[in-house]
């Protein structure tokens, strides 16, 4: 008898115990933002570190543009909340960090503003369904069909933009490539770029280096007789390699960078006009416009941030907040403050594949004074026109 | 042509990992401890030569050596003297955690974004080969140091005290020996050499970052441990060593990306072949 009541009692539980971990799977899907009063947006970009300077600026530029919107008086009425969290450009932050935003009652986000911790952003959101729009993590991994969208040029459309501009500009030159071997976006970009050189370049000289490994006199002396050196990496490695070449690379060398080159002329300590040769990079984005949209987004920028860091990491972000507005604003459905991430994520979606979706920005090629077009592929890939920009002329 | 370039990367490149492992060295011959914040030392002199820089170069070169003795010192009464004794795991821990202190600290007083300089110190032309003056520099001053080293500890009565509390610290105590003292010397010439070492880091790189020494401070320790640690012309041959494997590696694009794990792929190979070093000691164990 009192085995049987044992038996029972056992049963009980189990079955208890395999309720609970129903319910326990069941709390993925909650609603974080139900006590919400405006909408939160959730960025994780490097805001200390190496990359801080990227980070920082998509802070301040996502930050303008929300209380651009909220002056104008929300989206729908809805007030609009800015949520940045430091990820230092390291992915196995990003658990936390990603966490922190999500389970913060975050609805909308700009993922990461680089592409090594973006890889980690984007299998989580894609478990939780959320939607992102990031500025500048450029990764071939990053876009989704499933609700990852990109701000900036894909790895492999910059290398092959390089690619065609050095087709097109740099025939029949010595091209040597300067690259981190351990990096996803330098190889990601690099690859694409050879495949993409046509064959009157012969030999393209390669030379790389890992983690951070300083000191560069093996790839100087690689490199230092190339016309035209493609340096698909950030800035910081690559205001030292041209500061430890300065007299031993061609004086009439072009160092050709992607956007990581952007702030290279704002690196503390760094004086580019001690550097001889030109240096130029392919872009979406001219921090130094004067006229139009771009001047617009600058001028209101340096008013409210003078001493911090500008670039087009920074104006991108300025564009993916001002674009998830647009979409929320054009799409026939009631916006509030308690919409789930994953209602919001159906929207932006829907709105960002469908075909008359047109969102005009401060990034790409602005014509004649006027705001740029650019639309979205299925695959979360962007469509714009790329700026070329030279940082610094030869000297 | 190319095999005279990568010979003079190599020392370019060993020169200052040579620097670093002699303070490496040093330390753990004498206070028989690994003292992992020493990379983090170099960073504090390279941040202080970066500061002193706009000044004065000369003036920035003595502040680095003053400050990095004056951390060397706070660090070893502060963090290193109450675990005299202690087991050599929790000394081992508490130099990472000051090692992790330092990086911290500069982070919050000097900010994340690298500080660079810009200098040159040009080339020197030998036939159809320049070479940098840095590297020249940098080589001199790595064997000066060497020998300095070397003559300091064989022929004066303190070098001969810190040989003594290596062999034997109780031993020494009983002759008479402040070994407290003799360690705390120690540290002041280790700080000392991380300051120069940091210097002319920052010479070469031109850039100085929070987790500057680091990297650097771990591959001069497998320098150390490959030339044989403690022993002071080891330091120097196991920091050329890792120099010339660098270089090689740079000049080959297909093991380029593997540079740092070939490194230290050999300094497996050398602890399995002579777990000594190339010069270390060999010390019979008493049973």
């Amino acid at each position: 008898m009192k085995k049987t009541i044992i038996k029972v009692l056992c049963l009980v539980f189990a079955v208890v115990m395999v309720l609970g971990c129903f319910t326990a799977c069941g709390g993925g899907e909650e609603n974080y933002a139900e006590n919400n009063t405006k909408i939160k947006i959730g960025v994780s970009g490097p805001l200390t570190g190496g990359a801080a300077m990227y980070g920082i600026a998509v802070k301040n530029s996502a930050q303008l543009a929300v209380d651009e919107i909220n002056a104008k008086g929300g989206v729908d009425g809805v007030m609009l909340e800015l949520v940045a969290v430091d990820d230092q450009h390291d992915p196995t932050k990003v658990s936390t960090t990603y966490t922190t935003l999500y389970e913060g009652g975050c609805q909308l986000f700009l993922g990461t503003v680089t592409t090594a911790p973006g890889i980690q952003f984007k299998q989580y959101a894609l478990e939780d369904e959320i939607f992102y729009l990031t500025p500048s993590a450029s990764g071939d991994d990053i876009p989704s069909s499933d609700g990852g969208f990109q701000m900036c040029f894909t790895d492999s459309n910059q290398g092959t933009a390089s690619a065609k501009y050095f087709n097109e500009n740099y025939s029949g030159k010595k091209v040597g490539i300067f690259y981190k071997a351990d990096d996803d976006y330098s190889v990601g970009i690099k690859n694409n770029f050879v495949a993409g050189l046509n064959s009157s370049f012969g030999n393209v000289v390669e030379a790389s280096f890992t983690g951070e490994a300083s000191q560069f006199d093996s790839q100087i002396t690689l490199l230092k007789d190339c016309d035209v050196i493609f340096m698909p990496i950030y800035y910081t490695p690559a205001s030292q390699f041209m500061k430890q070449g300065a007299s031993k690379v061609k004086a009439s060398a072009v160092y050709f960078g992607c956007d990581g080159f952007d702030g290279i002329d704002a690196v503390e300590g760094f004086d580019i006009n001690s550097i001889k040769q030109e240096v130029s990079y392919l872009s979406h984005f001219d921090s130094t416009s004067t006229t139009g949209p771009a001047a617009d987004y600058i001028n209101a920028y340096k008013a409210k941030y003078p001493d911090a860091p500008l670039n087009q990491f920074g104006a991108a972000a300025y564009d993916c907040v001002y674009a998830m507005v647009a979409a929320l604003e054009s799409s026939d459905e009631e916006i509030t403050a308690t919409m789930s991430a994953q209602d919001f994520a159906e929207i932006l979606k829907a709105e960002f594949t469908s075909d008359d979706f047109v969102f005009h920005g401060v990034t790409g090629e602005c014509v004649n004074g006027q705001k740029s077009t650019i639309t979205w592929n299925e695959d979360g890939t962007v469509n714009k026109r790329a700026v070329k920009y030279v940082v610094k002329q030869k000297s | 042509m190319e095999i005279i370039m990568t010979i003079i990367n190599g020392l370019s490149i060993g020169g200052t990992y040579a620097m670093i492992a002699l303070g490496y060295t040093m330390v753990y011959g004498i206070a028989k401890m690994l003292n992992f914040a020493h990379g983090d030392i170099i960073m504090v002199g390279g941040y202080t030569i970066v500061l002193f820089f706009p000044i004065s170069p000369i003036i920035g070169v003595i502040a680095s050596v003053i400050f990095c003795v004056t951390v060397g010192i706070v660090v070893e009464k502060s963090a290193y003297k109450p675990l005299r004794g202690a087991s050599p795991l929790a000394v081992l821990i508490t130099a990472i955690g000051v090692s992790k202190l330092l990086q911290s600290s500069a982070q919050i007083f000097l900010g994340s974004e690298p500080r660079g300089i810009t200098f040159n110190f040009g080339n020197i032309q030998i036939g159809s080969v320049s070479i940098s003056v840095l590297t020249l520099i940098t080589i001199l001053c790595s064997v000066a140091v060497m020998v300095a080293l070397t003559l300091f500890v064989k022929y004066t009565k303190t070098g001969r005290a810190m040989i003594a509390v290596s062999e034997d610290r109780g031993a020494a105590q009983l002759m008479g020996i402040n070994v407290n003292f003799i360690i705390m010397i120690t540290f002041i010439i280790g700080s000392a050499l991380a300051a120069i070492a940091g210097v002319f880091l920052v010479f070469k790189v031109q850039d100085v970052g929070t987790t500057f020494g680091a990297m650097p401070g771990i591959k001069a320790f497998a320098a150390a441990v490959i030339g044989g640690i403690g022993s002071i012309p080891g330091a120097m041959v196991g920091g050329l060593v890792l120099g010339f494997i660098e270089a090689i590696c740079g000049m080959v694009p297909a093991l380029s990306p593997y540079t740092d794990a070939i490194e230290f792929a050999i300094l497996i190979i050398v602890l399995l072949v002579k777990p000594t070093g190339f010069l270390g000691k060999k010390r019979r164990e008493k049973v």
